[in-house]
């Protein structure tokens, strides 16, 4: 496609993004604003901005590749992704919103009273955050690469640029809006090219060249244990994820935060049909993509390939600029969340350290994507999963739930799970993706179960390490906000 | 106008709000709460329990009954169907039924804690 019509798609959402971004400095005032939106923001504000969140490079690109790729295998990820959803609304949101904690690290310390077990979960917090922006980076290399024609360097360093200059200047506050903007982007920018391509499919009678359960690439399928493996990172994985909870925190109580997360299922839900519907027709009409190595390209592809003329440039460049908003939700959510912890624990809370903070934790990651190189978007999305099923979700999990949680069963728990998970990434790194063993490619069947069972037998072993503060911290994550006296 | 350096509430989680006091504090209020919390669970348990046999019975069914998933709807093959579009009702519903029984399970609660 024509590189200047990428560049003004990109430069279209930056501009709006950072405008959006600036607005959003004359509301935000207080260091509560800074931080977490004062907790006053509507439902479907919130939803609309946990979806703009949460959908990033995976999905945006990612899904419909991978459905290119693997076929039905492949469906399993937008169906976890949606999931996981479920699974923090079961178990994990009006809780933690009712624990009135900024983040992660903040609500362990307060339910196990402890300043070593705020430590461990910031340090894992931070490590899951710049697991996870380096995949967005690696998305906004590959979508530059392959619509502008320009060096792949440009899209990471123009992400993180413009990442930096939206969250320094307005927080949170300004974060939501531009969140809840860029979901209905992300979905107008896929929706619209789907279904012109649909159209245009259908009017000319196109016949399919291969029918969808051809298999282009000549993989194997994955198998059972590989699809369950998988679903258990996605449903355990999504309620750990830091900027993902940090939108919890701005709900104004335990009964919204749900009614939330009821709306965000919903906009996930109707994301998602997009991404398998175009996947799908690309398997059926266009499966040469997939023979290119670039199959996570394949959204921004098709409408150029399978429409052509200046409609399919401008539903190109419609893509391009959803892309780009994936890219920067994400990493600014990513960014904010963990200024907000990195800023709390080595700085001093200040909104200037926050600032700094954002910085540092937008130039590590971008650091990362220059010396790694990008494998399947979804399966790497996948990995950190994997780590945040393994390490924040049983903390969580069994500090909401279970009284008998002490602080070195956390501890130990987080670490094996660290390690486990870790231990497979790295190993799989290094024997490279033909070669790895799937117990090894998809560790969480097995890395989650451990990290419970260490966490729950080390809880029962210090016994006498339960909080004196448990039966005050419980109370207060359970029972509904009213006060309980007015109607006396 | 004087400038004011603002600095983060650290760790608000650890401050006790009001309305807690009376249910921590006695004995009775603290058996409304486990009790609470026991239903809460519950339900959550059985939701997700729920919804892992339905999503589970997706693929066992397709790989159980033989030739449903080359069936074809409107040139569309039956299990893509299935995977791509059938699950997301089977999540919306099960969120849907959840919130309205955890806020009855609230509902009833502050009806015990208020009769006191």
């Amino acid at each position: 496609m024509n590189p200047a019509i990428a560049i003004a798609a990109f430069a279209a959402v930056s501009i709006a993004t950072a405008a959006i971004g600036f607005h959003g400095l004359r509301i935000s005032r207080t260091t509560g604003d800074f931080y977490v939106a004062s907790r006053t923001v509507r439902p479907w504000w919130n939803a609309s901005a946990i979806g703009g969140e949460y959908l990033s490079a995976a999905s945006f690109l990612g899904v419909a590749g991978l459905i290119l790729l693997s076929g039905t295998d492949a469906l399993w990820f937008p169906i976890g992704y949606t999931a996981g959803y479920l699974m923090l609304l079961l178990f994990v949101a009006a809780p933690l919103r009712r624990s009135g904690a900024y983040t992660i690290p903040d609500f362990t310390e307060a339910r196990l009273d402890s300043r070593v077990v705020r430590r461990v979960t910031s340090a894992v917090v931070v490590i899951v955050g710049w697991l996870y922006i380096v995949p967005q980076l690696h998305g906004a290399a590959l979508t530059i690469r392959a619509t502008t024609g320009l060096p792949s360097w440009v899209g990471p360093v123009a992400v993180v640029i413009v990442v930096c200059l939206t969250v320094v200047a307005g927080g949170m506050r300004s974060i939501t809006f531009v969140q809840a903007f860029q979901y209905w982007l992300k979905l107008t920018a896929l929706a619209v090219p789907v279904i012109f391509v649909l159209l245009v499919l259908a009017g000319n009678g196109a016949q399919p060249v291969a029918p969808a359960a051809v298999n282009p690439t000549g993989q194997p399928p994955g198998g059972l244990y590989q699809n369950v493996s998988l679903l258990v990172a996605l449903l355990f994985g999504t309620l750990g994820l830091p900027h993902v909870l940090v939108r919890f925190y701005t709900n104004p109580d335990g009964q919204s935060a749900r009614r939330t997360t009821l709306i965000v299922l919903g906009l996930l839900s109707l994301f998602y049909l997009f991404p398998t519907a175009l996947g799908m027709a690309a398997r059926m009409f266009a499966p040469e993509l997939a023979s290119t190595g670039r199959a996570d390209a394949v959204v921004l592809l098709m409408p150029g390939y399978l429409v052509g003329g200046v409609a399919g440039e401008l539903l190109s460049a419609l893509v391009v600029a959803g892309a780009f908003a994936a890219f920067l939700s994400t990493t600014s959510g990513l960014v904010v969340s963990l200024a907000g912890v990195i800023s709390q624990d080595v700085l001093d809370g200040s909104v200037r350290g926050f600032r700094l903070a954002a910085v540092l934790s937008a130039l590590v990651p971008l650091g990362f994507a220059f010396l790694t190189d990008s494998l399947a978007l979804a399966g790497s999305v996948g990995m950190v999963f994997a780590f945040t099923a393994s390490t924040v979700c049983p903390v969580l999990l069994l500090g909401i739930w279970w009284r008998g949680l002490t602080d070195i069963g956390a501890i130990s728990g987080i670490l094996t799970g660290a390690l486990l998970c870790g231990g497979a990434m790295v190993a799989g790194a290094f024997l490279g993706a033909g070669d790895t063993p799937v117990w090894l490619a998809q560790p969480a069947a097995w890395t989650v179960p451990a990290a419970f069972a260490v966490m729950v037998l080390a809880s029962r072993a210090t016994r006498g390490r339960i909080p004196r503060t448990l039966t005050r911290v419980m109370t207060r994550l359970h029972t509904p906000e009213r006060p309980l006296s007015t109607s006396r | 106008m004087t400038r004011v350096r603002v600095v983060a509430p650290r760790s608000s989680a650890r401050t006790t709000p009001e309305r807690a006091e009376s249910a921590e504090q006695t004995e009775v209020g603290q058996l409304f709460v486990r009790s609470l919390i026991r239903s809460q669970l519950r339900l959550a348990v059985v939701v997700a329990l729920g919804f892992l046999v339905i999503l589970g019975a997706f693929p066992a069914l397709l790989a159980l009954v033989p030739g449903l998933a080359e069936t074809t709807v409107a040139g569309i093959p039956f299990d893509w169907l299935m995977l791509g579009i059938g699950l997301y009702p089977v999540i919306g519903l099960s969120a849907w039924l959840f919130v309205r029984a955890a806020n009855r399970n609230e509902a009833r609660y502050r009806d015990l804690a208020d009769d006191r």
